[in-house]
């Protein structure tokens, strides 16, 4: 053997080495991949041969979260089957959604947003007769969960509740400067602000994001309407940049100024996402906000210093009235499902005026009625602040307003066309005539693909 | 170390010793042995991705809404997406994405591994330290830096306000179009820097030491050695580091979506989070193809080029 | 011996990138580790901005006990160990027969194999779970496990293929003309000395495998099956995050990769020194 080759061997025997360090550590992982095994077979026999298979929405107010887990499981040892639950957050809906249908493997059941029956009414069972029940029995279907639960005649969806946004307001502050709650955005939120704020103590007058977000496309869609314009005219056919191009121009231009001309608002704000108002105002640098129950909910139940300090009123208008976009949760039936019956039968279940009673005691105001009976429940007497949040349910209308509730409208919404284009003008240094046009063009053609 | 660095000419001699015929002589001498050990790979590719792919071609020529049957369109979607203005956005911040990201990684990359090459103490405990971004979940780490970010309680702000007093009042860091796309790109950096630290580390050690002893006995300074030794020696493993890492950089989408999800105002649109948007938010699964597919054939080149540099990178 | 790219008179420099390049890198990880001991009253009032006043273990008390944490925490570990041993043989046997081997279609196989990176997972995981559904694994972690060599194993491949043909060709010609079969040289002599590349690719894919988001997400429905990552982003729950208990839950999920990393980096080093990336 040449020199070479004895240093092959050499290198050989090194590997061998690294070999045994290698068998050393592998051992410790090996234990580790043994153990999960076991897990592994466990979990397989564990599961049991039929059950049904539930979607549920996880909301930001978790002691609801829980009555309704809990009573779920009531029903499913009543009737003597297993359910399985499972929990999704807003972002995370939507991928599951869609990867479940097109794998042909949707759930039994879906409690879904108000997006859901026109979204999935290809693979939505038509719940008719149930939902038609459920509205007799407490007092027939508010208007607009009407229009949203029944698609071309049938009902896709069972509606549960509404969970809609209201103006959040610094009482304190308001009460020291001696100010009334602004009636509308223009001028009074503008005056409100500017006479509350003060930017050198980062105190701000306004948070309202125009950043794609729910926050900020509910906002921007509000504000078109409350000018008297809209994506969309009464047919139905878009309107954007067409009919109400000089009211909708009022409108952006009003938004983009909250920022730009008026300076109430926050440096950054262009960057919020859903979570970003609820930290500020909680910081307290807001005086007012638009927003969800949810902050006051997590304000209440942490005893948070600013909730008693916090009023809750109509969300503002301007020239053409006062408007806030439709929220409806409901729960829709998967035709594939094989447990029709049974997902009805726990329908009637959580919807029993008992059992949804429990859920809303807990939910401090994000279970707004989508029923004319529940509107009368004395647990919205019990808080001041929840007035605001009944009559602005009350009040709301669905994507597509003045038009139909039609599935390019829920696109367009769900597209974030409006944010988009603010965040345009704002950021993108368009002016507010080309940022509209733009934005009709993209309104135009979801509209034809949504035809053909 | 414990591997051969010794490189001889490979498979040379006995790729030639051709005894066998029949089969063999078509199939290759270990064709029995090779297709037992490729079998796994074969049944893998097929099953998980390239049926899945050939099915997402297709529906990329097709209208195809969510739960409803797919309609045959051809080229309109491609062609649509040409004339898109969102689209052609998308694209440009793809590319300023992946190229501002990676030119950033190479010179930090390289800092780490000319740092980690030199005597300092605790050698690997500093190279562990180092890895760790690269190793932590994506989605973890993509959370923290929207937290470090946040405006108002965010420790960016505090540090360069409160602390240091470098700024008179914060940034929003992720909602301003000048600092948006710098933002997600400082993540992307921060946390891919150190794969090509450690690769170019490798590369390094890879050099031989007599090549710098020369270099030094000719009297080349420290600069001239890395320009005239260090550089040459792992001009491969950068090549193929960085196209590595422009496919990466390219495909991410965890970043981007958690931080900014392409705002504010589109000034962080990229394509793998407008795909998503198109699938889930407009639910025109056919188009969200597309949108992911646009670009395939430019990557494909970066395929190939890497390709081609692997193979030179073994034959040499 | 060691080479030497900065002479010892550089050594202070080389210290002072070193601690800036540390600073960047673990000053996140720490400002993780305090918002997880904040409670929210101190996080909102801005103060004692850097050490928690007082310390708050709520978060991770929650996090283990009100939650499914800890079996999201198994799950993980059984995903990510399982698919990486999977991925790992595959690829290495693979990696073996497409470097040494001489057979029909190897080039265009290697080839192959590289191209499969070009599929963005965003746009294969809608077919992919309709496929891990037809082979009735949805829903489960072995559908997981199953999954993430899709993405693993061209990596791993790739790297061995270069370290394989960094191993001299006579050794397994002695070998065999000792009377070795070719597997057996395989076996006894080509697997022993490429043990550092196949860690270091296992190190990879078990990194890639804990990481993983979007299929685990889509995949998987039960919440007990599901796996960290996904577990983690179900705790920003509406529209407000509960940054103390996101934080925690970051810890505990960052922890073991870096614990591995930290005991198995040297490997890492090696795998790629004379893997693939070689130049």
């Amino acid at each position: 053997m040449d020199q070479r080759l004895r240093n092959l061997a050499e290198q050989l025997d090194a590997g061998l080495i690294a070999r045994r360090e290698f068998l050393r550590k592998a051992a410790v992982v090996t234990g580790g991949t043994a153990a999960g095994l076991a897990t592994l077979r466990r979990m397989a026999s564990a599961q049991p041969k039929t059950k049904l298979r539930a979607w549920l929405f996880k909301s930001f107010v978790t002691n609801a979260n829980d009555i309704l887990g809990r009573q779920i499981e009531a029903w499913a040892k009543d009737r003597k089957v297993d359910v399985e639950m499972d929990w999704a957050t807003f972002g995370d809906r939507e991928p599951k959604f869609v990867a479940a249908i097109e794998a042909g493997n949707p759930p039994d059941l879906a409690e879904m947003h108000i997006m859901g029956p026109t979204r999935y009414k290809a693979v939505l069972r038509d719940v008719s007769a149930l939902a038609g029940d459920i509205a007799r029995a407490k007092g027939g279907l508010l208007p607009f969960a009407e229009t949203a639960m029944k698609i071309d005649g049938k009902f896709l969806g069972v509606a549960r509740y509404s969970m809609t946004t209201v103006f959040f307001i610094r009482k304190d502050v308001m009460e020291a400067k001696g100010l009334k709650p602004p009636k509308i955005y223009d001028p009074d939120v503008v005056e409100f602000a500017r006479k509350t704020q003060d930017p050198s103590k980062d105190l701000f007058g306004f948070g309202q994001t125009l950043n794609r977000s729910d926050d900020g496309d509910g906002f921007m869609e509000n504000i078109f309407w409350d000018y008297g314009g809209g994506s969309w005219d009464k047919e139905g056919k878009p309107a954007l940049g067409t009919t109400f191009r000089a009211q909708n121009l009022k409108a952006l231009q009003f938004a983009v100024d909250t920022i730009q001309k008026h300076k109430i608002q926050p440096p950054g704000v262009m960057g919020w996402t859903d979570v970003s108002n609820n930290e500020s105002y909680m910081a307290g640098k807001l005086v007012t906000t638009n927003n969800g129950a949810s902050l006051y909910y997590a304000m209440v139940t942490k005893k948070h210093e600013l909730a008693p300090k916090t009023q809750l009123v109509l969300t503002p208008g301007g020239p053409g009235g006062s408007f806030v976009g439709s929220s409806c949760y409901n729960w829709g039936i998967f035709s594939k499902s094989k447990l029709a019956d049974l997902s009805e039968d726990l329908i009637r279940w959580v919807e029993d005026e008992k059992h949804f009673n429990e859920y809303l005691q807990v939910s401090v105001g994000q279970a707004g009625p989508v029923y004319k009976g529940r509107v009368d429940n004395p647990y919205w007497k019990s808080d001041p602040n929840f007035e605001a949040i009944v009559q602005n349910i009350l009040r709301s209308v669905n994507y597509g307003y003045p038009g139909p509730l039609t599935s390019a409208a829920v696109e367009v919404r769900a597209q974030h066309v409006l944010t988009d284009m603010a965040g345009r003008v704002v950021v993108g240094g368009l002016s507010p005539e080309a940022a509209l046009k733009e934005a009709h063009a993209r309104v135009e053609e979801i509209y034809k693909m949504r035809r053909a | 170390m414990a591997t051969p660095a010794a490189r001889l000419p490979a498979s040379a001699t006995l790729g030639r010793q051709r005894t066998a015929v029949g089969l063999a002589q078509w199939l290759g001498r270990d064709y029995r042995l090779g297709l037992l050990f490729v079998a796994p790979i074969i049944a893998l590719v097929l099953a998980l991705v390239a049926y899945p792919f050939c099915y997402a071609i297709y529906l990329s020529m097709t209208r195809k809404y969510v739960g409803v049957p797919p309609v045959w369109v051809g080229f309109d979607n491609y062609v649509k997406l040409t004339w898109d203005g969102f689209f052609r956005r998308a694209v440009y911040n793809s590319f300023v994405f992946t190229f501002g990201s990676v030119a950033v990684k190479v010179v930090l990359g390289m800092a780490m591994a000319l740092v980690l090459m030199t005597h300092v103490r605790f050698r690997s405990f500093w190279t562990g330290v180092l890895l760790i971004p690269w190793v932590a979940p994506t989605v973890v780490s993509a959370l923290n830096f929207l937290w470090i970010y946040d405006y108002s309680l965010g420790v960016l702000n505090y540090l360069l306000v409160k602390v240091f007093r470098i700024l008179p009042q914060g940034v929003g860091w992720l909602s301003e179009p000048g600092t948006a796309m710098a933002s997600v790109i400082a993540v992307n950096v921060w946390r891919g820097f150190p794969f090509f630290g450690i690769s170019f580390l490798a590369g390094m050690k890879a050099i031989p030491g007599e090549a710098y002893e020369a270099a030094a006995v000719d009297g080349a300074g420290a600069l001239q050695r890395f320009r005239h030794v260090t550089l040459p020696g792992i001009k491969n493993i950068m090549i193929i580091v960085v196209l590595l890492s422009t496919i990466w950089t390219f495909n991410d989408f965890t970043i981007v979506y958690i931080l900014t999800k392409g705002g504010p105002g589109g000034a962080t649109q990229v394509l793998p989070v407008l795909t998503y948007e198109i699938a889930f938010g407009a639910q025109r699964l056919g188009e969200a193809i597309a949108v992911a597919l646009y670009m395939l054939p430019a990557m494909a080149a970066v395929i190939i080029v890497l390709a081609r540099y692997m193979r030179r990178g073994r034959a040499a | 011996m060691r080479n030497r790219i900065l002479a010892r008179a550089e050594t202070p420099l080389a210290y002072a990138v070193l601690l800036a390049l540390a600073l960047v890198v673990v000053f996140p990880f720490y400002w993780m580790f305090v918002t997880s001991l904040k409670s929210e009253e101190q996080m909102r009032s801005l103060a004692s901005m850097f050490w928690p006043s007082p310390v708050v273990l709520d978060n991770y008390r929650q996090l283990l006990g009100k939650t499914d944490f800890a079996a999201w925490y198994g799950n993980s570990i059984v995903v990510a160990v399982s698919s990486t041993f999977l991925a790992t043989a595959i690829g290495t046997l693979g990696a073996y027969a497409l470097a040494r081997l001489k057979f029909f279609g190897r080039a265009f196989m290697a080839s192959a194999t590289l191209i499969t990176y070009l599929v963005p997972p965003s746009i294969l995981f809608i077919p992919l779970y309709a496929q891990i559904r037809n082979l009735g694994l949805a829903d489960s972690l072995t559908g997981l496990i199953v999954a993430y060599p899709s993405f693993t194993v061209p990596f791993v491949t790739w790297l061995l293929m270069g370290y394989f043909e960094s191993i001299p060709l006579e050794l397994e010609e002695s070998a065999m003309i000792d009377g070795a079969t070719r597997f057996g040289a395989f076996r006894r002599i080509i697997l022993p000395l490429a043990a550092p590349g196949v860690l270091a690719a296992a190190l990879f894919a078990f990194t890639q495998a804990w990481n993983e988001f979007l299929y685990a997400l889509v995949f998987i429905t039960n919440v007990k099956l599901r796996t960290l990552p996904v577990g983690l982003s179900t705790f920003i729950t509406g529209d407000v995050y509960g940054w103390g208990f996101l934080m925690a839950g970051a810890v505990l999920t960052t922890l073991p990769v870096i614990a591995a990393y930290t005991y198995l980096q040297k490997y890492m080093v090696e795998g790629l020194t004379a893997g693939s990336v070689k130049g």
